[in-house]
């Protein structure tokens, strides 16, 4: 229980330093982007306001948390070693497991903080343009779903990547890892068209090892109102979590390795 | 100053209990991506989709690059109309070739290779083409203009009209003007007056097509190629087994009821067998025909 309340303390004071560094003004850029959206485009487009309106909506908020999700989720681990907090805080009775889980919830915390508040702004925005709010304008909150938990895995990439490397190269790394995960499809089709069998094997263990960030993509499928299967948000659920108990099980594997001296 | 460490036996169990979570972690993973693509199946149909139709848009966005661009969609183009048409992976959606090979020549106009491929490819016929003659003048022509000195493509131009289209007149015309270009072969000339002379015929077909077999750049070229004389050669068997039929019928006074009463009357031989090992049958109809399990397709030659 103990533990559990150290982890809680750590996500709170992860959650407080990211409002602090005011990386929600982000939301007043989103809600400008949206609002000038919907005026723009309910004056020029004829039969697609709506679909735009959910496309553009849902790829902010994509957007706007990978970007957080990136350099928040890089500058966790270094920071505190930089401005040398992190004696501080493991001079205390916390450990590092504690440490990393607690950064990684802290920081998940405020992109969901943050994409309920853009989701918000979102809706305004539809309501503003079509005046009124049916049960079929809620079939985005699917895909909104699955912003978070791509975000969740990216936040987990660019923890391990901040446990192993500089600040800069971790998000290299991470944008790396990042966009490669949406080719993952496209990388194993490729391997399907070659004949050397290495080759084909290469593809399929980069297909199964690296996270299948595609997986996730269903905004242009919301947009058209399509329902979401609950098998698919099930799998997809479960597939996130997995990907994040690895990323942070090898993190504080890494972690626990380091010396602070 | 040295951060403080928990137990020792703490770490062990901590780090135990990581390296657990990350096997069984990855092994679960496996699992329920291979769930998730047989939900997702309907979707994965990406691989045939052009994100972008206009090569000169791409041009324009690839920032100096357009080369690598092109090698990228020309290899795209093999790989997915050449060998998987060749080992018959599936259906093929050829409304996909002419964009991916405009968009290829756009990047880079130089590229014969493309222009060259496509037109064997959108020409020939389906299962084996996009049944698209049209669109194969039309590409060779935009080459001809981006490359007004390579001789092969009027020979390209030219065939498209003498073996899809039998304009054997603008065939001839093409293969004359293709005959005037510098390094032409000489037998571009002599070609011109046949198709001009006799218009279609097998041995000219046969000459055109083993051209194109010898100087294919790709495998996929080759063996349409290869599939095309094959047919042809066995369009020529069937017409001379079908005129010594004849000359068995008037011989004998009856029909022959198989290859063999050919064989035994001293008109054949041996038992003939088509280019893809099959012994050559007589059909119900009297004449000679191709066996049971020949993959010889005569439809390429009609």
């Amino acid at each position: 229980m103990k533990a559990m309340n150290r982890v809680a303390s750590i996500a709170l004071h992860t959650f407080k330093e990211a409002v602090r560094d005011k990386v929600l003004y982000n939301l007043v850029v989103f809600a400008l982007l949206l609002i000038g959206a919907a005026i723009l485009f309910s004056s020029i487009s004829v039969g697609i306001e709506q679909i735009i309106m959910i496309d553009l909506g849902l790829s902010s908020i994509s957007v706007f948390g990978l970007i957080m999700a990136i350099f928040i989720g890089i500058g966790l681990v270094s920071k505190e070693i930089e401005r040398r907090t992190i004696y501080h805080i493991l001079s205390k009775p916390v450990r590092r497991v504690e440490f990393i889980v607690g950064k990684y919830l802290g920081l998940v915390l405020t992109l969901v903080i943050n994409t309920a508040i853009m989701t918000a702004g979102f809706y305004l925005a539809i309501y503003y343009q079509k005046r009124s709010l049916g049960a079929e304008d809620f079939a985005p909150l699917s895909a909104i779903y699955f912003i978070l938990l791509q975000l969740a895995i990216v936040v987990g990439l660019a923890i391990f990547f901040s446990c192993i490397s500089t600040p800069v190269l971790s998000a290299v790394f991470t944008f790396c890892v990042y966009v490669i995960g949406h080719f993952l499809s496209e990388i194993r089709w490729l391997g399907t068209t070659l004949h050397s069998s290495a080759a084909k094997w290469v593809t399929q263990v980069l297909y199964y090892l690296l996270p299948n960030l595609s997986d996730f993509d269903f905004i242009t499928r919301a947009a058209h109102g399509e329902k979401m299967s609950s098998s698919l948000l099930v799998s997809n659920s479960l597939y996130a979590l997995l990907y994040v108990t690895v990323l942070i099980s090898a993190s504080i594997l890494i972690f626990e390795e380091r010396e602070f001296k | 100053m040295t951060a403080a460490a928990p137990s020792k036996s703490g770490l062990h169990s901590t780090r135990n209990a990581c390296w657990a979570l990350l096997v069984l972690g990855f092994l679960a993973l496996f699992a329920v991506q291979r769930q998730i693509d047989r939900e997702t199946d309907v979707y994965a149909k990406i691989n045939e989709v052009l994100y972008v139709r206009s090569g000169t848009t791409l041009r324009s966005l690839c920032l100096g690059n357009e080369g690598l661009l092109a090698d990228i969609y020309w290899t795209r183009a093999v790989q997915y109309f050449g060998r998987g048409l060749m080992e018959g992976t599936g259906e093929r959606r050829f409304e996909l070739l002419a964009p991916l090979l405009r968009i290829t020549t756009d990047l880079d106009p130089q590229l014969i290779i493309a222009y060259r491929f496509g037109a064997i490819f959108l020409m020939a016929r389906r299962p084996v083409g996009a049944g698209d003659p049209q669109g194969a003048l039309q590409l060779i022509r935009r080459g001809i203009v981006a490359n007004p000195d390579y001789w092969r493509l009027w020979q390209d131009l030219g065939f498209v009209y003498y073996w899809e289209l039998h304009d054997y007149k603008s065939a001839s015309k093409m293969f004359a003007i293709g005959s005037q270009q510098p390094g032409a072969d000489f037998w571009m000339k002599a070609l011109a007056g046949t198709v001009a002379a006799k218009g279609g015929d097998l041995e000219t077909s046969r000459f055109l097509w083993s051209e194109i077999y010898r100087h294919a750049e790709t495998d996929a070229v080759r063996k349409t190629a290869e599939y095309h004389l094959a047919s042809l050669k066995a369009r020529v068997d069937l017409d001379k087994l079908n005129d010594l039929l004849e000359i068995y019928r008037r011989k004998t006074g009856h029909d022959a009821h198989s290859i063999y009463d050919l064989t035994s009357s001293g008109l054949l031989s041996g038992l003939p067998k088509d280019p893809s090992g099959i012994p050559y049958v007589i059909g119900p109809d009297g004449h000679a025909a191709l066996g049971e399990g020949s993959s010889v397709d005569l439809r390429m030659v009609q």
